[in-house]
């Protein structure tokens, strides 16, 4: 009995916010986002760099903005932002002596993604997947190995894959995992002149709170 | 809403961030000289700094032996014909070219051929490189920085000033040729390597550990290098400022050659250390390339023209270029023991003389088909070589 009154109850309210949903067409999500990169590089090349020296990235943990607009009831155009997080490097293969931080930028990262919602406006669980750009530039980019390093901007695609959980009208909660496509050239100057392509390959876990209206 | 306000200027300044992107960074040392001359010169002039390799005669009265003869004074197999690659280019041109400055031992004349009553003669004192010397510290190689006695080591700054001083300015019709920073690899790698053998008995003590020791030889390399690309800067500087900026037209920079192409660089001592040497140069290479970019000079490249020679030395006429031609035993001899080293200033290449001290064993030492006559100086074949390499290089701008 109790259960049916629930059922009917949950039924009722999905009515009622499919019917208010027309106006929520707006949504912003705050979370937590984890980058977790699995790096690879064309080698470094450089005067005095002995064969086999190369780098890896290291994860990063940041906070997460998005905002999502929705087109239809299942299509939105969503910009994710973040406080850019500081991603460090450290060195591998034939010169793993030098250590742990050899490079540490901060990544600024919006991306713009359409996502398709599966269900109904209203449905408490809705899934939805997401393809979209990726822009990563890298500010604040530091090595104790040289003074001047540089990093170039990276364009790419990036794909998603995520849940919302409406937990009333407004709010809710969200986890999702991502794909991007991140690639900078590297050049460092400091006695010697060192470059190097760094392909990112990261994967993003978020999760957060949702707030729509 | 007050929320979506805060947001605002966050997700604006994120697109605008996006919109600035840039392109690949530059890398430094990727640039190249430009605006040099393209048409032949009319010279009147060979005007060379640098060091042993364009020394043309600067310690001759010191390689005088009471009561035998002047035996060197070049870093070559000397003999009537043991000319250097710069007195080569100069006689293929027209011109004549006598050292700059001759001395030794805190002694020095400059411009010895002034006193020549031939107004062609007396301006032809042109030849400042001198055995030894560097890029800026005027403690070059063989001078006690103590007392400033025994070479003289003039750096290639004060050989330009006195360039200046004796004519005044440079002239369009001078060919300059600037080719220095041997020495700064040969001081930057003894300082290296004194500091890898200390490192290499902690080492070995188990003082510190592998990776400790190999951080520090990092370090010992990354100080040795930071020194040659101060010189290379100091370098590029000096010919952007005291020689295209006072008239310079025709200028040559040389880079560096492969020091671990010769027998220093491939003896027991060294090899082991090779790629640290060669990388010196290579470092000097690209941050005199980065400081020249733009500039109206040529530069040419000696790293990958002697690199060629090296790998091919038959197709140059070389049937040895691995062991010195002239003999460090004799040298040593003729010198009353004075020059142990084998230094080729010595070396004297006259057929029948008796202060010949050419190699006769294992093999018979040849000043033309044998390249090095020390341990890293050319022999007259090997100048010959190098002479017929830059010529090619003038040729090919344009200019001669």
């Amino acid at each position: 009995m109790n259960h049916k009154i629930q059922v009917l109850a949950a039924a009722a309210l999905a009515v009622g916010v499919a019917t208010a949903a027309q106006a929520q067409d707006n949504t912003f999500k705050i979370g937590a986002i984890r980058y977790t990169t699995n790096s690879k590089t064309n080698g470094i090349q450089g005067v005095g760099v002995p064969p086999g020296a190369d780098a890896e990235t290291g994860d990063a943990t940041t906070l997460l903005l998005t905002y999502e607009r929705a087109l239809t009831p299942n299509i939105g155009v969503e910009l994710v932002i973040g406080i850019p997080p500081k991603i460090t490097a450290k060195a591998t293969g034939t010169v793993a002596f030098l250590g742990d931080d050899v490079l540490s930028a901060k990544n600024v990262a919006p991306t713009v993604l359409v996502n398709y919602h599966f269900g109904s406006p209203g449905d408490a669980w809705r899934p939805y997947v997401g393809a979209g750009i990726n822009y990563t530039k890298f500010v604040s980019v530091k090595s104790k190995l040289a003074p001047d390093v540089k990093m170039s901007d990276s364009t790419g695609l990036a794909v998603q894959l995520g849940v919302d959980y409406a937990a009333s009208k407004d709010w809710g909660v969200f986890a999702s995992i991502a794909k991007v496509q991140t690639k900078s050239k590297l050049v460092a100057a400091g006695t010697t002149v060192l470059t190097t392509e760094i392909d990112f390959r990261p994967t993003t876990y978020s999760f957060g709170v949702s707030y729509r209206f | 809403m007050r929320f979506v306000r805060k947001l605002a200027p966050l997700a604006l300044s994120a697109v605008l961030l996006a919109a600035c992107g840039g392109g690949d960074p530059y890398v430094p040392g990727s640039g190249s000289p430009s605006g040099a001359p393209t048409t032949q010169g009319s010279f009147s002039a060979v005007v060379s700094f640098g060091d042993s390799l364009s020394d043309v005669g600067a310690y001759t009265p010191a390689t005088a032996i009471p009561g035998l003869a002047t035996v060197g004074g070049k870093f070559t197999t000397n003999s009537a014909s043991g000319t250097v690659w710069v007195e080569n280019l100069a006689t293929s041109m027209g011109l004549l070219i006598t050292p700059g400055e001759v001395g030794f031992n805190g002694q020095s004349l400059k411009c010895p051929a002034a006193a020549s009553p031939n107004p062609v003669v007396a301006a032809s004192c042109t030849g400042y490189g001198q055995g030894g010397a560097r890029v800026t510290d005027p403690n070059g190689i063989g001078r006690d920085p103590a007392t400033g006695l025994g070479a003289l080591t003039v750096p290639v700054v004060t050989q330009i000033a006195n360039h200046l001083a004796q004519f005044g300015s440079f002239k369009p019709s001078d060919l300059i040729l600037v080719y220095a920073g041997n020495n700064d690899v040969f001081v930057q790698f003894g300082a290296f390597a004194a500091q890898a053998a200390a490192i290499q008995a902690q080492a070995g003590s188990g003082a510190i550990t592998a990776d400790q020791a190999n951080a520090a030889l990092f370090q010992a390399q990354s100080e040795a290098q930071a020194a040659m690309k101060q010189a290379a800067i100091e370098l590029g500087g000096y010919v952007k400022t005291q020689i295209l900026a006072k008239g310079g037209k025709y200028v040559a920079v040389m880079t560096l050659s492969d020091i671990g192409d010769t027998p220093f660089g491939n003896s027991p001592q060294v090899a082991p250390a090779k790629t640290v040497l060669t990388d010196l140069s290579r470092i000097f290479n690209l941050w005199l390339r980065e400081s020249l970019t733009g500039q109206p000079v040529q530069i040419v490249d000696t790293f990958a023209l002697f690199k060629a020679v090296a790998a091919n030395p038959a197709q140059y006429g070389f049937i040895n270029n691995t062991l010195p031609a002239c003999d460090a035993t004799k040298i040593a001899t003729i010198t009353g023991g004075q020059i142990t080293d084998g230094s080729s200033l010595f070396c004297n290449s006259t057929v029948g003389a008796i202060y010949n001290t050419m190699r006769d064993t294992p093999l018979v030492g040849d000043a033309t088909t044998w390249f090095f006559a020390d341990s890293v100086h050319p022999t007259t074949g090997g100048h010959k070589a190098i002479s017929d390499t830059i010529e090619a290089q003038l040729r090919a701008f344009g200019w001669i």
